[in-house]
C-alpha cells in the first residue's frame, strides 16, 4: 500500500496491463501500477529489482514499456492514451532512465558484496552451497544472517576497496550498428559515458557546459560521434564542432606532458645520446621530414591515429591512478618539474641512483641474505582451499589463558574434596565400563554408524 | 671473490660468478697479455661489465708499467653511469677484502651539458648552444679581453679551476656525473674542465664513442691519453656506423647560404681588425710561415693521437703561400663557396670519387689540391686571431673547411653524390652535396695503432669475422660465448606463415598485402592475450610501422588489442617517445600491461633495455633491411665488393640480422630474467639468416620452431611462459649455470668451461 510519505514523481493514466486499464504512479523508490476506479496496486516494484527496461519500436501500433527484473520476470505496460500515448511513454522512460542507474548501483554493490565475501571465505562458500544451492533455505534467509555482520565488520575493509580502472578498449565497446535505414545506432551505457568522462575531462566539462542548456544529452552524444575529435584519423575540417575545443585541449595536455619531460632518466631519449653530430655532418638518412607540411594527407592522418593511441593509452592510464593521489601530491609534483632545470637539478639524483643500482644489479650473483624460508609447495591448490576442514570457527587460545586456566585447574585440585555421599553404586559403575569397552553394548562400531545416519536423514527430512 | 685467471689474482665482487664470465676472463687476459685487439661476444645480462672491469683493474695493479688506464667507451650517457657504479662496486670490494684504500682514479666525461654547473648555461636544453656559451665564457682571448675591461662576463667556475684546479689533483676515487659536480660546486670548479683535465692522469675513464673516433673531439679531448691504454669499445655492434658518421658531410643549399653569411663577416672583421690591429694579422702570418711545426713534433714524439682529418704530410710543409694572409684567405674560401654552388645547380644525380671533383675544381676555378688540404687548419687559426667569440656561429663555414680538407687528402673511401631533389619528391628542388665516407677503418685506425690492446665487445657481434675485415685490424682473439642455462629462459620462435597459410614477410612485394598485414595483426592480438605484462614489436621502418598501423586501426585488430592491453606507439619525436616509454613502463608496473609498438634502426630499439615484465615478448615484423635504394648504401656496397670481398647480400644481411638480434636481445638482460623472441619473418628461417644471428640465440632455435604458423606459435609460448612462471632460485642454478669458488675450481668444470667460448 502507498505510504503517504512516499513521494510521486510522475503519474501516467491510461495505461493498459494485463488488457486492463489503470494508472502507472512513478515514486521515489518504486513505480506501481494500480487498476483503474481501485485505490490499490496491483503492480509494484522496487527500482533496485529492476534490470532494465525496454521499449516497443517507434513505429509499432502498440506503445509498450517492459521492466525485466533482475528474477527474470517481466512486465508489460501499454500506453494506450491515442492522443499522447507516446509522449507518455517517453515521459515515463526518461524518468526511469535517470532512476534505474542510482539504484542499480546500489543493488550492484550489494551483489559485488556477496560475490566478494564468497570468494574470499572459502567456509562460507561451501555453507553457501550446501545451503542455498541445494535449497535448504532460500539465498534471502542465508544472507539475511550474513550481511548484517558484514555491515559493521571493519569499515577500513570498505573502504580499501580498489577502485576499477577503466578498460582500454571501452571505446572500442561501442559498436554502431545499421538501423537499417542509412543510420547509425550507438548503445551507450553508464558504464561507458563514465569511463568516457574519467578518461577525457574535457568531455565531461563540455557536457556539463552544454546540457542541457544548449543540447539534450542525446544530441550530445551524436555530435562526439560525429566529431573529428571522435574520428581521430579523419583531418580537422568544419571549426563549428564542439569537440575542436577538447581536442586541443589535449594537445596542450600532451604539449606539457611531453615539456616537462621523465623522471626515469633511463627511459629519457633526449639525454640518451652524449654527443651529437653537429648539423651537416653524418651519413644523412633520408627520412621522411616530420614537418606537417611535407606530409601527405594519408600520411598525417596515420600521424594522427598513432597520437591518438598514444594519448588515449596514457589518459587511461592516468583515470586508472588519478584517485589515488592526493593534490597536495600533484601540486609538489608539478612545481619541481616544470620549474627551470636548476631545480629538477636537485630533485633528480635520488631517482637516478635508485635506477642505475638496479639496473646494475645481478641478484643471483649475491648470496641471498635474506632470512631462510622454507616454501609452502603446494601439488593441489584447490586441495588446500577446499580441503577437509572443520567449519565452526575454531577458538584459539593465549598462553596467557592457558597459564589461568592450568592455575585454577591446579587450585580447583587442591581444593578437591571427594564427595563420597553421592557416587553412583559400585554396580552402575561396573556394567557402564562394561558397555562401553571394546566389545561392549555402546562400542559397536556398525551401531554407532547406524545411529548417525538415521540422524541425518531425519535432519535432511526435516 | 677472489678467482685465480691464469696466475692473476682478481678480486670479483660477487660471492658466485657465471662460468661465461670466468671464460671472457681467460680470453681477456690472453688478449692484454698479447698486447693486441680482440674482438668478444658475450649475451647481455650475464655480467660483461663487471667481468671487464675485474680483470682489467687486477691486471693493471699486477702490471702497473704494462697498462697504465683503461679507456671504456660506450654509447650511451646512462651506459656510461651504470660502467661507472659497477666500478664503484669493484672499488668498495677492493677495500673491503684489502683493508686498504686504493689510489685508484675513475672517471666519467660527457659533454658540457652533462656536467655544467653554471646557472645560466646548464640551463640551456641544447648540447650546442650550452657548447657555444660555455665557449664564449672562457675561450682564451676573451678572457684576455676581460683584462682590459672586467665588466665582461665571466664563469667564475671555470676561473677558479683555472687559478688553483690544475695543482691539485683530483684525489683518487670513483666519480661519476654526478659525484663531478657535486665536487665541482662544493670547490667552486668547473666540473667539464677538470674532468678533462683528470683524464690525463686518471685510471679508469669513461666516455662515449665520440671522445675517441670523432676526428674533430678526439683532437680536443683525447690525443695525449697515454699509448700503453687499454681501450674498450662496449655495445660495438655499430660502430662502422659510428666511424663513417664522424668522417661523412652533407652540405645544403641552406648551408652554402649560412656560409656565405660567415664568409662576410670573417671579411668585416679582418677590415675592422686592419684598421685597428694590423700586427695582429701580420702576427699570425710570421706563424702561417712557420707552418704547424709544433704538431709536427708532438706527433713524432708520439704524446698525440692522430687526427685522420690532419694528415701527416701537411704538418712538413708550411701553409701555401695563396691562402697565407687573411684577405688572401677569405678571397680563396668564396671562390670555393661559389663553386659549390654552381655545383649545387645540377639537374640529375652526379657520383664522382674525389680525385675528380679536385680535377674539377681545378678546371672551373683553379683551386689547387694544395691549399684545400689547409683549409681547416687555416680556418681555426684564423678564427682565433680574429677573437671570435661565438664559435657556434660559424659552424656552416667550419662544415665547409672541413670538407675542403678530408677532400683533398683521401683519394679513396670516400664518394661524393649530389643530388638535386628527393626521391620523394621530385618536384621539390632540395640540393644536397654527400661527401660521404664508405671506409670505416679510416676514422678508427689512429686508435688501432695507438693504442696497444683495444677489446671490441658486445652482446650481439655476429659474425664475428667480419668486423675485423671491416674496420681493417688484426686480432689476436675473437671468441663468441654462450649463455649458460639452467633453464631455458629465452625462446626464440620463426612465426612464418599465418594461420591461412599465407606466407608472411615484409619484403617489398608483399608490403601493402592486406593479408600479411591481418596476419601480422592476428600474431600481436594473440600475443597480447597470453602474455602477461609488457610486449616490445619492432617493425622495420616509420614508414611500415605507420601503414601497418593505420590498417590495423580501421580493420578494428587495434581496439581488440586493446581489450588486453594499453597500446603504445614510438613516433619520431624523442621527446614524445620518451613519454610513451614512460607510460607504457607504468602500465606494466601496475599490472595493467602494455605493448609498445617500435622501429628498429630507432632510437628506443638502441639505447632502451626492457627488463624483467617490461619485456615478455619481443616481435620482430619482418627483416629490417636497411633501405637499399640510397645511393649512398650503394656506393658504400660496391666499396666493401671491390675493398674487402664483402659481398653485397652478405652485408645487407649482417647488417639487418645485427639489428634484429639487437631487437630481440632487448628482452633478456640476464639469468633470472626470461622472455619471447619471435621473429615473425618467414625468411628468419633460412640458413643464411639463422647463421647470422648470436650463438646464444642461434642455439635454442630448434628445427621444430622454425615456420610456425600463429597458432602454433600461441601454443609454444603458452607451455613456455607457463614454465618461466614457475620460482627459479639460486640452488637451481648453482652449479649449472652459476659457480661458487669451489665448483670453479674442479676439474671438470674447467673443462666444460673452455666450450664456452667459441674461437673463430
Amino acid at each position: 500500500m502507498a505510504s503517504l510519505s512516499e513521494e510521486v514523481l510522475l503519474v501516467v493514466k491510461k495505461v493498459r496491463q494485463r488488457k486492463q486499464d489503470g494508472t502507472l504512479y512513478l515514486m521515489a523508490e518504486r513505480i506501481a501500477w494500480g487498476p483503474e476506479g481501485k485505490d490499490r496496486f496491483t503492480v509494484s516494484h522496487l527500482y533496485a529489482d529492476i534490470r532494465c527496461q525496454k521499449i516497443s519500436p517507434d513505429g509499432k501500433a502498440k506503445v509498450q514499456l517492459q521492466l525485466v527484473l533482475h528474477t527474470g520476470e517481466s512486465t508489460t505496460f501499454h500506453f494506450a492514451n491515442e492522443s499522447s500515448a507516446l509522449k507518455d511513454r517517453e515521459a515515463a522512460k526518461e524518468l526511469l532512465q535517470q532512476l534505474l542507474p542510482k539504484f542499480k548501483k546500489k543493488a550492484n554493490k550489494e551483489l559485488e558484496e556477496k560475490n566478494r565475501m564468497l570468494q574470499e571465505d572459502p567456509v562460507l562458500f561451501q555453507l553457501y552451497k550446501d545451503l542455498v544451492v541445494s535449497q535448504v533455505i532460500s539465498a534471502e534467509e542465508f544472507w539475511a544472517n550474513r550481511l548484517g555482520g558484514v555491515n559493521n565488520t571493519d569499515p577500513t575493509l570498505f573502504n580499501n576497496k580498489q577502485e576499477v580502472g577503466i578498460s582500454g578498449a571501452f571505446l572500442a565497446d561501442i559498436r554502431p550498428q545499421t538501423d537499417g535505414c542509412n543510420g547509425l545506432r550507438y548503445n551507450l551505457t553508464a558504464d561507458i559515458i563514465e569511463s568516457i568522462f574519467r578518461t577525457y575531462p574535457a568531455v565531461k566539462q563540455k557536457y556539463s557546459e552544454n546540457v542541457p542548456h544548449n543540447l539534450t544529452e542525446k544530441e550530445f552524444w551524436t555530435r562526439f560521434f560525429q566529431s573529428h575529435y571522435f574520428h581521430r584519423d579523419r583531418i580537422n575540417t568544419g571549426t563549428q564542432d564542439i569537440f575542436s575545443e577538447c581536442a586541443k585541449q589535449d594537445e596542450k595536455g600532451l604539449k606539457s606532458l611531453v615539456v616537462q619531460g621523465v623522471k626515469n632518466p633511463l627511459v629519457d631519449l633526449l639525454s640518451l645520446e652524449d654527443k651529437t653530430l653537429d648539423e651537416g655532418y653524418g651519413v644523412s638518412t633520408t627520412q621522411p621530414s616530420t614537418s606537417n607540411a611535407n606530409r601527405t594527407v594519408k600520411e598525417s592522418s596515420n600521424y594522427a591515429i598513432i597520437k591518438r593511441f598514444n594519448h588515449h593509452s596514457a589518459m587511461v592510464l592516468a583515470a586508472g591512478s588519478r584517485k589515488g593521489e592526493t593534490p597536495a601530491d600533484q601540486a609538489s609534483e608539478t612545481s619541481s618539474t616544470d620549474g627551470n632545470s636548476r631545480d629538477s637539478d636537485f630533485f633528480q639524483p635520488p631517482v637516478k641512483k635508485v635506477k642505475l643500482q638496479e639496473a646494475i644489479e645481478y641478484e643471483d650473483l649475491q648470496r641471498e641474505n635474506r632470512p631462510k624460508t622454507v616454501a609452502l609447495n603446494l601439488k593441489k591448490s584447490d586441495r588446500y582451499a577446499h580441503g577437509p576442514v572443520p567449519l565452526q570457527s575454531q577458538q584459539y587460545t593465549t598462553s596467557q589463558d592457558i597459564i589461568n586456566s592450568v592455575n585454577y585447574i591446579r587450585h580447583e585440585m587442591a581444593n578437591y574434596k571427594p564427595n563420597l555421599t553421592q557416587v553412583v553404586s559400585s554396580t552402575a559403575a561396573s556394567s557402564a565400563i562394561v558397555a562401553l569397552s571394546p566389545g561392549g553394548v555402546l562400542m559397536q562400531a556398525g551401531a554407532q554408524q547406524a545411529i548417525n545416519r538415521k540422524f541425518l536423514s531425519l535432519m535432511f527430512s526435516g | 671473490m677472489k678467482l685465480n685467471i691464469e696466475g692473476l689474482l682478481v678480486y670479483f665482487p660477487y660471492d658466485y660468478i657465471y662460468p661465461e664470465q670466468y671464460s671472457y676472463m681467460l680470453e681477456l687476459k690472453r688478449t692484454l697479455d698479447a698486447k693486441g685487439h680482440g674482438v668478444l661476444e658475450m649475451p647481455s645480462g650475464t655480467g660483461k661489465t663487471i667481468s671487464l672491469l675485474s680483470l682489467i683493474i687486477a691486471y693493471q695493479r699486477a702490471f702497473p708499467l704494462e697498462v697504465t688506464k683503461l679507456i671504456y667507451c660506450s654509447r650511451t650517457v646512462p651506459e656510461i653511469e651504470k660502467v661507472i657504479e659497477e666500478l664503484r662496486k669493484l672499488m668498495e670490494f677492493y677495500s673491503k677484502e684489502t683493508g686498504e684504500s686504493n689510489n685508484f682514479l675513475a672517471l666519467a666525461l660527457s659533454s658540457r651539458k652533462n656536467l655544467c654547473i653554471h646557472p645560466e648555461v646548464s640551463s640551456l636544453r641544447f648540447g650546442k648552444e650550452v657548447d657555444g656559451k660555455c665557449h664564449s665564457l672562457t675561450a682564451s682571448y676573451i678572457r684576455a679581453q676581460r683584462h682590459s675591461n672586467p665588466n665582461l662576463p665571466v664563469c667564475r667556475f671555470y676561473e677558479e679551476f683555472d687559478a688553483v684546479g690544475r695543482q691539485v689533483p683530483l684525489p683518487p676515487g670513483v666519480y661519476n656525473l654526478d659525484d663531478l659536480k657535486d665536487f665541482g660546486r662544493r670547490k667552486g670548479w668547473c666540473p667539464y674542465y677538470l674532468a678533462r683535465y683528470s683524464i690525463l692522469h686518471a685510471n679508469i675513464v669513461v666516455y662515449s664513442y665520440h671522445y675517441l673516433l670523432d676526428p674533430k673531439i678526439a683532437d680536443l679531448v683525447s690525443k695525449e691519453l697515454a699509448k700503453k691504454s687499454v681501450v674498450v669499445f662496449d655495445e660495438a655492434h655499430n660502430i662502422d656506423n659510428v666511424c663513417i658518421d664522424s668522417m661523412s658531410v652533407n652540405i645544403t643549399r641552406r648551408t652554402l647560404d649560412r656560409c656565405q653569411n660567415n664568409v662576410d663577416t670573417l671579411q668585416n672583421t679582418i677590415h675592422k681588425i686592419k684598421e685597428t690591429d694590423a700586427a695582429k694579422l701580420r702576427e699570425e702570418y710570421r706563424r702561417l710561415v712557420e707552418g704547424l711545426k709544433e704538431a709536427n713534433v708532438a706527433r713524432e714524439t708520439d704524446i698525440y693521437l692522430a687526427n685522420p682529418v690532419l694528415p701527416d704530410e701537411i704538418l712538413q710543409e708550411a701553409v701555401p703561400g695563396t691562402i697565407r694572409t687573411a684577405e688572401h684567405f677569405v678571397g680563396f674560401l668564396r671562390r670555393f663557396l661559389e663553386y659549390l654552388k654552381s655545383r649545387l645547380r645540377v639537374q640529375h644525380v652526379v657520383q664522382e670519387s674525389a680525385p675528380q671533383f679536385l680535377k674539377d675544381i681545378f678546371d672551373k676555378v683553379c683551386i689547387d689540391r694544395k691549399p684545400l688540404r689547409f683549409c681547416a687548419e687555416r680556418l681555426q687559426s684564423l678564427l682565433r686571431t680574429l677573437e671570435i667569440a661565438d664559435i657556434a656561429d660559424f659552424s656552416a663555414v667550419t662544415l665547409i673547411s672541413n670538407f675542403a680538407t678530408l677532400v683533398s687528402t683521401y683519394s679513396q673511401g670516400f664518394t661524393i653524390i649530389i643530388e638535386p631533389f628527393e626521391d620523394r619528391t621530385p618536384t621539390i628542388a632540395n640540393p644536397v652535396l654527400h661527401f660521404s665516407c664508405m671506409d670505416p677503418s679510416i676514422a678508427i685506425k689512429p686508435v688501432f695503432q695507438r693504442f696497444q690492446s683495444v677489446i671490441i665487445t658486445s652482446g650481439t657481434l655476429s659474425p664475428l669475422d667480419i668486423y675485423p675485415r671491416i674496420l681493417d685490424f688484426r686480432p689476436v682473439t675473437m671468441a663468441s660465448f654462450t649463455m649458460t642455462l639452467a633453464r631455458t629462459c629465452l625462446c626464440p620462435l620463426i612465426v612464418g606463415r599465418g594461420n591461412d597459410q599465407v606466407a608472411l614477410s615484409s619484403k617489398f612485394e608483399t608490403r601493402e598485402d592486406f593479408a600479411v598485414i591481418r596476419n601480422y595483426g592476428n600474431l600481436l592480438l594473440e600475443m597480447s592475450a597470453i602474455v602477461p605484462d609488457g610486449i616490445v614489436a619492432f617493425f622495420t621502418s616509420y614508414v611500415y610501422m605507420e601503414n601497418i598501423v593505420a590498417s590495423w586501426y580501421e580493420q578494428g585488430i587495434l581496439e581488440n588489442i586493446q581489450r588486453n592491453k594499453l597500446i603504445f606507439i614510438e613516433t619520431q619525436d624523442a621527446a614524445e617517445t620518451s613519454m610513451a616509454l614512460e607510460k607504457y613502463q607504468e602500465a606494466c608496473e601496475n599490472g595493467r600491461g602494455a605493448i609498445l609498438l617500435s622501429v628498429a634502426r630507432g632510437k628506443v630499439s638502441e639505447g632502451i633495455d626492457f627488463v624483467h615484465h617490461f619485456g615478455r615478448a619481443v616481435i620482430m615484423f619482418g627483416v629490417p633491411y636497411v633501405y637499399t635504394q640510397s645511393r649512398i648504401l650503394k656506393a658504400r656496397l660496391e666499396y666493401l665488393r671491390d675493398q674487402f670481398q664483402i659481398r653485397e647480400n652478405d652485408f645487407l644481411t649482417f647488417d639487418a640480422m645485427r639489428h634484429a638480434a639487437q631487437c630481440v636481445g632487448r628482452a633478456i638482460r640476464g639469468k633470472t630474467d626470461y622472455g619471447l623472441m619471435i621473429f615473425a619473418d618467414k625468411r628468419y628461417a633460412r640458413a643464411d639468416k639463422r647463421g647470422k644471428l648470436p650463438r646464444w640465440i642461434q642455439e635454442h632455435i630448434n628445427d621444430g620452431s622454425l615456420n610456425l604458423t600463429v597458432d602454433e606459435a600461441v601454443q609454444l609460448a603458452k607451455h613456455f611462459l607457463r614454465q618461466m612462471a614457475q620460482p627459479f632460485r639460486q640452488e637451481d642454478q648453482l652449479g649449472l649455470s652459476l659457480l661458487t669458488l669451489e665448483q670453479l675450481q674442479s676439474e671438470e668444470m674447467l673443462q666444460k668451461i673452455t666450450q664456452i667460448a667459441h674461437q673463430t
